[in-house]
């Protein structure tokens, strides 16, 4: 078991072709499964799907709750099964963490697979909005092309020089103008647009019809008051003059009362939600690891 | 139509053409707010300032510009602070795949206001090295909680004059195998990833963060319960960091934050210490003033029509 653990079929130099193989090998493997399961028939499909499923779960299930080491000694040995157990968990971490980054980063290219599928399924049919798929792809390929570029323009002795805008070349320009320039500008505005739901829906919305609604209203004047500087700042220092060092009138400043309702009403009611997010999140999971949810262990 | 009526269907675009400007104009008037900080910023505050010099800092910067009203100034702010004090820096995101390339250009950009200041650059693989991105933030945080060297095993980053080299080779890196080994794990971000770095990393190090101001309430929890050390919530943290560096906590300056919790610690009184927090905080004062307004003229014209009704 511990030989299993430290064997690590990956650990090849990089960009050795002993390394490439293995990533090619890894690839046809993983494709050749993938195919197989999708020609198979679901009688025979659920039980594979359901078995990897309960494996895959198996392993942070045991992580949490088998007894792993916390304070282990380089070359320590374990005593009995359910230390060698332990060990076996603690050791292959990292080997399962890796899979699972792995198994993850194929979303990305997964997602583009899609992405290209419709836009370029939308070119060829010249459907009326050909053009956005067209800045899509163009977009998609220029910012590939020279972050790729602008990437390989660090490898080796430039690396240092290039941290400094002044040694930039056209490549490095256009990366930044891509992704700084445009990219994360456009990010910024589509997430700024929020501001306006915000004031428009907060308008129309807090009305006082009801005893709860004028209770909310004013726990949210306060809140809100509390977070302007300025407002919060003249009044606590008013009621620090009022008070004159009584600590029953201190209580009356905007920042305690903005405080106490955070620490008594709004922590307790997030860490309430909390807990019924957790149970709901653990009994789903339990359904999925199971196979017990047809929608997740039947695909 | 009625005035209670006028004041209850005031148009969405006059609404939207009074949040512009409200929001524009104190950007070109430079307004200091009054600013008493609260006590979660004080907190990180004088975390960052108590944390030794010889051991790295581990930053999960999960942030992108969709968020940099507030998450840039935290960013510039925290590692203003860790500059100035020569705390070196690890870097890595599970975030969002964008997220290293903006703190790298972050990092660029701090560089470039340190050559104005004629203070020396702070060297990516010297000073701080960048271990990238982790697709799947459960696993990744779980797997640098439980085994930090093979989480960062392979991973490469930028030398100077040697190109891509394993991070552990890296002088930040020296004597690092665990992540108990860093005083401190700060996480920037603009998404869940504060929540899953307490699951999976609570206890084993202290934790700080600096987040966006939707995320304050449930940071909250995590700091009452003392789950974290302290932290930044949207642009009031930002702000009394901002006001912290320039005025400390219990000093000699006569606009000091004063706090029982804590003994003198100073700030950087003479350096750049207003960034983002300042400027945009005037701007985020308006806007919520004009939110007061508008819930009060509704409510009016709520209040006026039903008393007429009742007439």
């Amino acid at each position: 078991m511990e030989l299993l653990a430290q064997a690590n079929f990956w650990l090849e130099p990089a960009g050795s072709p002993a390394l490439y193989t293995k990533l090619i090998f890894a690839l046809l493997v993983g494709f050749g499964v993938i195919g197989l399961l999708m020609v198979a028939p679901p009688a025979a499909r659920r039980p594979v799907v359901a078995f990897a499923t309960f494996l895959a779960g198996l392993y942070w299930v045991m992580l949490y709750l088998w007894p792993v080491p916390i304070a282990r000694e380089p070359g320590q040995l374990p005593r009995d099964g359910v230390e060698s157990v332990g060990f076996f968990l603690k050791d292959i971490n990292s080997d399962v963490v890796s899979f699972t980054v792995i198994l993850t980063s194929f979303m990305l290219g997964l997602g583009i697979y899609s992405l290209m599928r419709i836009h370029v399924g939308r070119i060829r049919r010249h459907h009326e909005d050909a053009f956005f798929s067209w800045v899509l792809i163009v977009s998609l390929l220029l910012m590939v092309g020279f972050g790729y570029a602008d990437w390989s323009s660090r490898l080796g002795e430039r690396s240092a020089l290039l941290e400094l805008r002044d040694n930039w070349g056209f490549v490095n320009y256009a990366r930044d103008f891509l992704f700084e320039g445009l990219l994360q500008q456009m990010d910024a505005a589509m997430f700024s647009i929020i501001a306006f739901f915000i004031m428009s829906a907060a308008y129309r919305a807090f009305r006082v019809r009801s005893v709860e609604a004028t209770i909310l209203l004013a726990t949210a004047l306060i809140v809100i008051l509390s977070l302007m500087g300025a407002v919060a700042f003249e009044w606590d220092e008013g009621v620090a003059r009022m008070a004159n060092g009584n600590p029953l009138l201190l209580n009356l400043q905007l920042t305690e009362i903005s405080q106490w309702l955070r620490n008594t009403f709004q922590t307790s009611s997030l860490r309430g939600i909390a807990f019924g997010v957790g149970i709901g999140a653990l009994a789903m999971g339990l359904r999925i690891w199971l196979s017990l949810e047809r929608t997740g262990g039947s695909a | 139509m009625s005035i209670g009526e006028r004041l209850q269907s005031i148009p969405r675009w006059g609404v939207y053409l009074m949040l512009i400007l409200v929001t524009s104009v104190p950007l070109f008037l430079p307004i200091r707010v009054p600013n008493k900080p609260v006590e979660s910023t004080i907190d990180l505050y004088a975390a960052l300032m108590e944390l030794p010099t010889d051991k790295p800092v581990l930053i999960a910067s999960d942030w992108t510009k969709s968020t940099r009203g507030e998450s840039q100034g935290q960013f510039n702010s925290i590692m203003r602070i860790l500059m100035r004090r020569g705390i070196n820096v690890v870097f890595y995101s599970t975030g969002d795949p964008q997220a290293p390339r903006v703190y790298q250009d972050s990092m660029r950009v701090l560089n470039e206001e340190r050559a104005v200041a004629g203070e020396p650059p702070y060297e990516r693989w010297n000073n701080w090295v960048s271990v990238g991105f982790f697709a799947g933030s459960e696993a990744a945080t779980n797997g640098i909680a439980n085994d930090l060297r093979g989480a960062f095993r392979g991973r490469k980053d930028f030398a100077p004059g040697r190109g891509l080299i394993d991070v552990f080779e890296s002088p930040v890196m020296r004597g690092i195998t665990k992540v108990q080994d860093f005083p401190v794990l700060l996480v920037i971000t603009g998404s869940k990833t504060s929540n899953i770095t307490v699951e999976r990393v609570s206890g084993k190090t202290p934790l700080a963060f600096a987040v966006t101001g939707v995320m304050t309430p449930e940071t909250q929890v995590f700091y009452q319960s003392k789950q974290i050390v302290g932290f930044a919530g949207g642009l009031k943290g930002l702000y009394d960091l901002e006001t912290l560096m320039e005025v400390g906590i219990n000093t000699d300056n006569p606009n000091t934050v004063k706090s029982e919790k804590y003994g003198s610690i100073p700030g950087f009184p003479g350096q750049k210490n207003d960034g983002q927090g300042t400027r945009y905080y005037p701007t985020l004062h308006f806007a919520m003033a004009l939110m007061i307004l508008m819930v009060v003229l509704g409510n009016v014209g709520l209040l006026l029509t039903k008393s007429k009704g009742r007439r």
